[in-house]
């Protein structure tokens, strides 16, 4: 058995040396991969993450960057697992966005409490 | 094998050893590109629960012996043409490995 992630020896000419920023998103979903992986929750190990995104076949993982197959994997697994649906966390993202454009306008706070 | 149990090591540093190249579906964390080659244990690092069960949420054990081990270059990419010397270290599981035979 050799994934498609397995790419080692392949040809993949020059290596490309240029510095990419870490995004603030990127650091959360990590931290927050972290956590629900630490020793007191075991709720998604980093090899159930790569499981994930190793099984989401070629052209998917092809189409994402690295931190956003891990975002997706992730929430993949958290809702196999019934932690949560992609239609909470949809409403839970829109929700924060709107708070996000009122706060910025000035028309009042955010009311949106943190579950 | 149940839950807490201990695989025991069979390598002990300086033994060499062959990566099997087993059909195992899922995550694994043996790449291909050593899969079949031989190589040396230069260190025990510990017994750690298996990726391949990790990787479907079983967390309970059993925990198994990993080695890192290292090639020599040359047999790793045949078209290898720097120090002759230059090895690659990796680490195996102890299920992933057989006494070498060459």
């Amino acid at each position: 058995m050799r994934g498609y992630h397995d790419i080692g020896g392949e040809e993949a000419g020059p290596v490309p040396k240029e510095e990419l920023p870490w995004l603030y998103w990127e650091k959360k979903v990590e931290a927050i991969r972290n956590l629900l992986g630490d020793a007191t929750r075991r709720l998604v190990s980093l090899d159930e993450m790569r499981h994930g995104f190793e099984s989401f076949g070629i052209e998917k993982y092809k189409r994402y960057s690295f931190y956003r197959r891990r975002l997706e994997a992730l929430i993949d697994t958290l809702e196999i697992k019934g932690v949560l649906t992609r239609k909470e966390l949809d409403a839970e993202v829109a929700q924060v966005k709107a708070d996000w454009i009122s706060d910025d306008t000035g028309t009042g706070a955010g009311s949106h409490e943190q579950g | 094998m149940n839950r807490g149990e201990r695989v025991p090591a069979r390598f002990e540093v300086g033994d060499k050893v062959q990566v099997l190249d087993l059909n195992i579906e899922g995550h694994i964390r043996t790449p291909s590109y050593i899969r079949g080659k031989s190589g040396k244990i230069i260190q025990f690092c510990g017994f750690f629960l298996n990726p391949e069960d990790l990787s479907v949420g079983n967390t309970g054990g059993p925990v198994y012996p990993l080695y890192r081990v290292s090639f020599a270059m040359k047999d790793l990419w045949s078209d290898y043409d720097r120090g002759e010397d230059d090895e690659l270290c990796i680490e195996v599981y102890d299920h992933w490995l057989d006494t070498s035979k060459t």
